[in-house]
Formats: structure tokens, C-alpha cells, sequence
């Protein structure tokens, strides 16, 4: 449905999108995952029509947008990352408003708004002003803003970037009720691994501007294969001990929190009884111990030795 | 289009900010400077009027008689200082003044009166009077030495003025100022013509008034209007910029309406929002200061033309910003706009002050900015409603307008650079 092939944009001397090809086939949810500079959003907006490549093209039902980017923009609705609305105007003005942009005019438009409302559950407020809105309030009625026009594929730049957990879920369901239930399309930016991981049933993984893994959730997981993820409680913060048993020999990483520790070690490597050793060495007392499933955090970490938090 | 319109007309309504500007700051200013200038314009000369003693110190048949000894002392013929003593006898400076002052034109403006000097400064103190004019010791003699010999110096007269008594001061100021000159100058004349019978003064009060049949408030309510529609083209600038920054552009840019049909929105939306303002302005004037005339159909006609043409091209203006603004993605452009060429604008159209007085060259840049050639279509109408005499002015701001808009269609970024 939506491809990109080896889309590239340079700005100046510097790369921001390497090569990158994607697809979206229709009714699927796709995920970007990068963390912040890795390229997502200029990559958005080349697939949106907002920017033009530097190389490379989009093409929407096996047609190129760059020279006509009509076709592409009326089957798209784009969720940029800032709140691009009018603050002065009401949800229900702003939805007006881009609604007649799209044509649409009397019964249709005011269905379709109603819809839209109902969707982000704003109905009972949508004659206050945008700018008295919550920050999740204000996601909702982007989102609400770019569904006006009955898009086909909805595009996502990390749409969730702060708001509270109440508003953040409420989006992740409707995101999801839209994908499941209507059969829309997604592409879902974020460098929040478990939106992704929750949202998409294929994940493309960029890094300073290239994708550099893409596949099923389970595949990518698959690269750990060889790897398990054993997470440590204690009683109490021990620095010195969780240096030490950082410094453990076949240990690929470590995660030190305040009184836990992640390490990500090779597949039947025996830590335990290192583990207990130091443990009684130290006076410290292990509280848990469980072995994690791995994430898309574990694999991106050892694709790029960095969490998507750096 | 009319998305558009209705959306920037009533953003613009709810922004406080920007309805101060371009309504309440202009009718506040044609408050201010109506009522405190009134006496400035032509017939309207009460503010000015004031109450003035005179202190005479000189003792004009001495002086007189002084000169006339001279005469005799320089070994003229009998007949010549026959001549000049009659002319000293009949010249009489002191009397020149109390005529000047007792005329029709002056008394008008300023009551004298008489007193002695500790009495008039009393009475300056305690404000009761406005100025005070000392014929000093030796004016006659100065004056008449001048007249006959030519000799330097001339005539003096002293002036004290209340304190804060401007513009009054400076008006009575200027009256003594012109009857001195001309004593001196017109003395001069006389001497060199040889003619000693008479020295009549022939130079009277230099006219004050710039526009005989314009008050103030006229005055200002036309050159505050035509100086605040410049506003509304950084407001709708402004406005462009923040939707560029929280990418509502981009939102409308997705929408795939023609890019040219958002530049056009805007100035249309501007010279609706001008039209308003000058509606809103002129009306308000007329009602609160009775400042136009409301019931000459013909009057209003004319000033509707003006202000639909002015208003098109501030819309262009508007745009030109718009695109500028885009272009730069920065919202420098509308800020250094407002704060000030708008003020660069108003200052060559003659807004603060009427551009008689100006030199040639800053006359004829004002009369092609678009509020300049909209004032001076105003005044045009206002003094003679010619529509004839209107043509001029018009075509200057459709010129201007064309520019702005040739402008804004080069600048225009159609596609900012995306696909």
C-alpha cells in the first residue's frame, strides 16, 4: 500500500535519512523505533509529502508522490508531534475548520465531527478552548483533527510525548480500537519501546537515520536468541556490589537502578552461584531474581550498544 | 476561502492583545490628541486663547525726543532733520504694538491688559494670567535709531510666559516674534527707500493654521486610522508565523488545497479586518465628537471609496508580511514591522504631524506609502469633494498595493520546500 524506497535526505553535511525503505501493507501496524535524532520524524515527513527527499521516492498504491503529492494526501492523516491546533479555537472549531478544508460542508461535517469527538472522548467538551485543554486532552484532539477527512492510513510522530498515563492510555486504545476494529493503517513513531511493542505487529528499528532492523516483534526478539535478560532485587542500594557483579566475566550489559540491577548474559551462563557469593560477601540480601522475556529495549540495545533513552 | 476568513476573523476576535491595538490605542489617541490640539486647527482657536498683561517701561515721548536731539547733533541739512524728526514723531513702535495687539485678528486670541509690574508678576504666580509682555526701558529709542540710521540692534520686547503655558506661549511667542522681525525688517526697508513719512507694518500675523476648515479631531481620527490598518498586516502576519511554529501550516498544507488559496485568505481577511477598523474608528469619532458629518450621503460615499481601496492595499501589504514571514520562518519580520517602520510609515504619511512644513523629498516618499496617499485622499475629500482630485492619491495606493502583492507572490514559499 505505502512503500519508501532508499529514502534519503541530507541537510547540509549532515545525513538525517540513510536509505531508507519501508512498507506499510494495508490494515497493518507498523512501529518506527529510534530514540530522539535517529531520523523518525524527518522520515514522517518525507513520507507525509512535508519535505521533499534528497533521493529516493514514496509511493502510494504503486504510485510516486513526489511529483503529484495529491494522492497521497488524501489518503493520509498526519499526527505531528507538536499540538497543531488553535489554541484560541475550540475542538469542535478546530475540527470544523480542518473538515472544510477537506470539503466536507452541513450534515456530513457535522457527523463526522461528532464522530471524531466521540472517538477521543471529548463530546461532553468540546466547546472549551484547545488552550484550556490537558496536555493529553490537546494529543486527543490532534489526533481527532487528522481523522477528519476519513484517512486511510494514519501516520503517528510520537504522539504520547507528555502526557499523563490516563490520557496516554486512553490514545494507545483508540489507536488500537482504529487498527483492530476498523481496519486502519498505522505507522506509530515513538521511542517508547512498549507503545510499539503494544501497538505494532512490525517494527522498524532506525538509528542516526537508518533503519538497522525490521521484522515481526517475535523476529526481532529472535536476535537475542542466544541472550536472556536476569533482573536482581535486594533489600537495599549496594554500589560496590553491583559494580562487582557488573565486572563478572560473560555479563554483555548491565542496568543498575537503585536497589536492582539488569544484566543481559549469554544463554546458560551459571550467575547464580557467582550471584549468592558476592552477595553474602557484601551482607546483602537478594529480595527476587527472575529471568526477563527479551524486549525491543534488550534488542535495540544490542544492536546499537545504547538504550533508546541515551 | 471562507474557512479561512471565518477562522482569522475570529482568532483575531479573541485576541485581546492585538483588538487593543488596532481599536482602542487609535481611538484613545484621537481622544488625547483631539482634544489636546484643538486649538492648533483653524477654527477651533479656544484652547489658545489667554490673558496677557502688558508692562510698559518705556517712556516713548522721551525716547522720541532722545532721537530727535541725536538728529540735531549730526549737522544735516535744515530740511532733512525736518524730515526725520517728523518721521520719528510719527513712527511710533509702541503704538505699532497696541494697534497690532487691539486688532480684530489678535484680540480675539489675547485679552491685555495694562499693570504694573509687581501686580502682573503676582498675577503670573497665582495663574491668573498667562503671560506677561515688557515694552522695556529704550524700546521706542532703539527701535526709531533702527528705523532712521540703522543703527544695530533694534527693537526688543520681553516675554514671560506661566509655566506649562504651551502651546499658548509659543503662539504669543511667534505673534511678538513676527511684529519685531517686521518692525526691524520693514524699518530697514524704508530707510533704504529713503521714504520717512510712514513705516507701516506691512507682514501682519503669520497664519498658524495648516488646514482652514479641519479640526483635530478630523484631523486625527483620518491620520490614526490610516496609521493603525497598518497593524492588522502584522497582526495576520503574526498569526502566520504561529501557525507555521505549531505546524498548523503544515496541517492546511496536507490538506491539499492550492497553496496560493492560504496567501489569498490571508489578504482578504486582512482588508475585511481594515474595512471594520476603519468603520468602527470613523463611526465611533462621529458619534462620541461629532467629528464627521452624518448627514451628506455624498460625503460618506466618497470616504467608503477611499477606505475599500485603502483597505485592498493593506490586504496586499498583509500578504507581502505572510509570505515574507514563511519565507524567513521567524516572527522578526511582523515584530520589526510594528515596532517600526509602521512609526517610519506614519511619521513620512504625515500622521504625527501635516507634512507642510517638510522637505520636499520626505513629502513625496509619504505620499507613496499607502497610509500617506490614503490621508491625503481623505483631506482631499474632506476640504473639496472632487472626485476628480481623488484619482491621484487612489492610483498611488493601487500602485503600492499592486507592488506588495507582486512582492508576496515572488516570496510565497508554494511548496516550503516539501514535495
Amino acid at each position: 500500500m505505502l512503500k519508501t524506497d532508499k529514502l534519503t535526505k541530507k541537510f547540509k553535511d549532515t545525513l538525517a535519512v540513510d536509505n531508507v525503505s519501508l512498507e506499510l501493507r494495508k490494515g497493518e501496524s507498523v512501529g518506527l523505533l529510534g530514540p530522539n535524532g535517529a531520523g523518525k520524524s524527518t522520515a514522517i515527513a518525507m513520507i507525509s509529502t512535508l519535505l521533499k527527499p534528497s533521493s529516493g521516492d514514496v509511493r502510494i498504491h504503486g504510485k510516486s508522490v513526489l511529483k503529484d503529492p495529491g494522492d497521497m494526501r488524501r489518503v493520509l492523516g498526519v499526527v505531528p508531534q507538536k499540538i497543531a491546533l488553535y489554541e484560541e479555537l475550540s475542538a469542535y472549531e478546530n475540527l470544523k475548520f480542518f473538515g472544510r478544508l477537506y470539503g466536507l460542508s452541513g450534515k456530513k461535517l457535522e457527523q463526522r465531527i461528532g464522530y471524531v469527538l466521540d472517538l477521543v472522548g471529548l463530546s461532553d467538551r468540546k466547546k472549551e478552548l484547545v488552550k484550556h485543554y490537558s496536555g493529553g486532552m490537546q494529543r486527543r484532539v490532534n489526533l481527532a483533527a487528522a481523522m477528519m477527512h476519513e484517512p486511510e492510513v494514519l501516520i503517528m510522530d510520537e504522539p504520547t510525548v507528555g502526557i499523563d498515563p490516563q490520557s496516554r492510555n486512553h490514545l494507545l486504545e483508540t489507536i488500537r480500537r482504529l487498527n483492530h476494529e476498523e481496519g486502519m493503517t498505522v505507522l506509530y513513531t515513538s521511542h517508547y519501546m512498549e507503545e510499539v511493542e503494544k501497538l505494532c505487529d512490525r517494527v522498524y528499528i532506525m538509528d542516526r537515520g537508518k533503519v538497522i532492523a525490521e521484522g515481526t516483534k517475535e523476529e526481532l526478539k529472535a536476535i537475542l536468541s542466544d541472550q536472556e535478560t536476569v533482573w536482581i532485587e535486594f533489600d537495599q542500594s549496594y554500589p560496590e556490589l553491583f559494580k562487582k557483579l557488573s565486572e563478572i566475566e560473560g555479563v554483555q550489559h548491565a542496568d543498575v537502578e537503585e536497589r536492582s540491577l539488569k544484566l543481559m548474559i549469554p544463554k546458560g551462563m551459571r550467575l547464580l552461584a557467582s550471584l549468592f557469593h558476592e552477595a553474602e560477601r557484601h551482607g546483602a540480601q537478594v529480595t527476587n531474581v527472575h529471568v526477563q522475556t527479551p524486549t525491543l529495549e534488550d534488542v535495540f540495545l544490542r544492536l546499537t550498544g545504547r538504550t533508546l533513552r541515551d | 476561502m471562507g474557512a479561512f476568513l471565518i477562522k482569522d476573523i475570529m482568532l483575531l476576535l479573541r485576541d485581546r492583545y492585538e483588538l487593543i491595538i488596532l481599536l482602542a490605542m487609535p481611538f484613545l489617541l484621537i481622544a488625547i490628541l483631539g482634544f489636546s490640539l484643538r486649538g492648533i486647527f483653524s477654527g477651533d482657536l479656544e484652547a489658545l486663547e489667554m490673558d496677557v498683561a502688558l508692562i510698559v517701561e518705556d517712556d516713548e515721548a522721551q525716547g522720541i525726543e532722545m532721537v530727535q536731539n541725536s538728529i540735531d547733533g549730526m549737522g544735516l541739512p535744515q530740511e532733512s532733520e525736518q524730515t526725520l524728526k517728523q518721521a520719528a514723531e510719527s513712527a511710533s513702535p509702541q503704538t505699532m504694538l497696541t494697534s497690532l495687539l487691539d486688532s480684530e485678528e489678535i484680540s480675539g486670541l489675547v485679552r491685555i491688559e495694562r499693570m504694573g509690574r509687581d501686580q502682573a508678576e503676582e498675577n503670573l504666580e497665582a495663574q491668573s494670567i498667562d503671560a506677561i509682555i515688557i515694552v522695556p526701558d529704550g524700546f521706542t529709542q532703539s527701535a526709531l535709531n533702527n528705523m532712521l540710521f540703522g543703527a544695530s540692534g533694534g527693537a526688543q520686547l520681553e516675554l514671560l510666559a506661566a509655566d506649562g503655558a504651551s502651546p499658548k506661549s509659543d503662539v504669543l511667542v511667534s505673534i511678538l516674534e513676527e511684529f519685531v522681525r517686521t518692525l526691524n525688517f520693514e524699518s530697514s526697508i524704508s530707510r533704504l527707500a529713503g521714504d520717512t513719512e510712514t513705516v507701516a507694518i506691512a507682514g501682519g500675523i503669520e497664519t498658524i493654521t495648516a488646514q482652514k476648515s479641519m479640526t483635530s479631531f478630523q484631523y486625527y481620527t483620518i491620520s490614526m486610522a490610516v496609521m493603525f490598518v497598518l497593524f492588522v498586516g502584522s497582526a495576520v502576519a503574526r498569526q502566520a508565523n504561529l501557525e507555521q511554529r505549531q505546524m498548523v501550516f503544515e496541517r492546511i498544507r496536507l490538506s491539499n488545497r492550492p497553496p496560493l488559496l492560504y496567501l489569498s485568505s490571508k489578504a482578504i481577511a486582512a482588508a475585511a479586518i481594515v474595512s471594520v477598523q476603519l468603520m468602527l474608528l470613523f463611526g465611533l469619532s462621529t458619534l462620541l465628537f461629532q467629528t464627521f458629518a452624518v448627514d451628506s450621503w455624498d460625503f460618506w460615499l466618497g470616504i467608503a471609496l477611499i477606505s475599500v481601496v485603502l483597505a485592498v492595499s493593506v490586504g496586499c501589504l498583509a500578504a507581502f508580511m505572510v509570505a515574507l514571514t514563511l519565507r524567513v520562518e521567524s516572527d522578526a519580520v511582523p515584530a520589526i514591522f510594528s515596532a517600526g517602520v509602521i512609526s517610519l510609515m506614519a511619521f513620512v504619511g504625515g500622521s504625527f504631524v501635516p507634512l507642510d512644513g517638510m522637505p520636499e523629498s520626505i513629502r513625496t516618499i509619504g505620499s507613496w506609502t499607502p497610509n500617506g496617499a490614503a490621508l491625503s485622499a481623505y483631506f482631499s475629500w474632506m476640504l473639496d469633494p472632487d472626485v476628480h482630485q481623488l484619482s491621484g492619491p487612489l492610483a498611488r495606493i493601487c500602485a503600492v498595493g499592486v507592488l506588495f502583492l507582486a512582492a508576496a507572490l515572488a516570496l510565497f514559499p508554494r511548496k516550503g520546500g516539501a514535495a
